[in-house]
């Protein structure tokens, strides 16, 4: 049985996830799209087995993708957590590796160069459904 | 009748940097933190290590040869071994582009050069014991 690899993307620049969305579904993964932090934190509440977690950093306030980031850890099987931001400071940044983030891209970013970190880290994790 | 050893296996810890001295203190470090240690001083002794032992802890200079280049070895060492604690040390202060390739790169700890091996390893010892208790705990959606 082979499943689709889900991603959970979040970002309030409707551009910006429409264009995402698309290149990820091109490269055969199964899209679901959060505008804001707390659309992407009901999302992760109440969906199981998203294999990567992108999430912008300033949505709602500055840095809350933060939050997307850590409730994302807390899923059981644990996504891959990407961050993508043009905002990146060593507060935010540090931040993000306390918490554990797998990859941090910087906008405007080279959308082959996060494929390839999608790819390795969805792979390298087995997919989600198999280890829930 | 196979029978359960009462030995624990040792812990083991890489430390790679160019300097001699460094890496001695280190080892000793390690040592009594109960770390047996694995010393390398460039990139092949490194990855020879590597096929030879299974490391708990890295610690790698950013500096091996050439600025930048222990990087990289930080996430070779991430991704053959990735529940390792692995850490980089850094000359200076880390800016945004050395979290970003902390991140990147798998790496749990960026540390300054300045800082005495001693700290640097009861950091991360205390940061592997806590990784370790919240990795014992069920992990939920809050």
């Amino acid at each position: 049985m082979i499943k689709q690899p889900s991603i959970l993307l979040v970002d309030d620049e409707i551009s910006i996830l429409q264009t995402l969305q698309m290149v990820l579904e091109n490269e055969g993964y199964r899209v679901v799209t959060a505008q804001s932090c707390a659309e992407a934190l009901e999302v992760l509440g109440n969906t199981v087995g998203f294999d990567a977690v992108i999430t912008d950093l300033n949505m709602e306030r500055e840095d809350i993708g933060l939050e997307v980031a850590r409730a994302a850890q807390k899923v059981n099987p644990r996504p891959a957590v990407i961050i993508c931001t043009g905002y990146a400071s060593v507060t935010n940044s540090r931040r993000a590796l306390d918490i554990g983030v797998d990859y941090m891209a910087h906008k405007p970013m080279e959308i082959p160069e996060l494929i390839s970190a999608i790819r390795r880290l969805v792979t390298r994790r087995g997919p989600a459904w198999r280890r829930a | 009748m196979a029978r359960k050893s009462s030995h624990a296996l040792p812990k083991m810890a890489l430390v790679v940097h160019p300097d001699m001295g460094v890496l001695s203190n280190f080892q000793a470090a390690l040592g009594e933190k109960g770390f047996v240690t694995i010393v390398a001083r460039d990139l092949p002794t490194a990855l020879l290590a590597i096929t030879q032992h299974y490391f708990e802890v890295a610690v790698v200079s950013s500096r091996l040869a050439e600025g930048g280049d222990g990087w990289p070895l930080a996430g070779v060492l991430h991704l053959v071994f990735p529940s390792a604690f692995v850490a980089v040390i850094e000359p200076s202060e880390p800016d945004v582009l050395t979290l970003q390739s902390a991140i990147n790169y798998g790496v749990r700890e960026i540390y300054q050069q300045s800082a005495p091996p001693h700290d640097i390893v009861s950091s991360l010892v205390s940061q592997l014991q806590g990784s370790t208790k919240s990795e014992t705990r069920k992990p939920s959606v809050q």
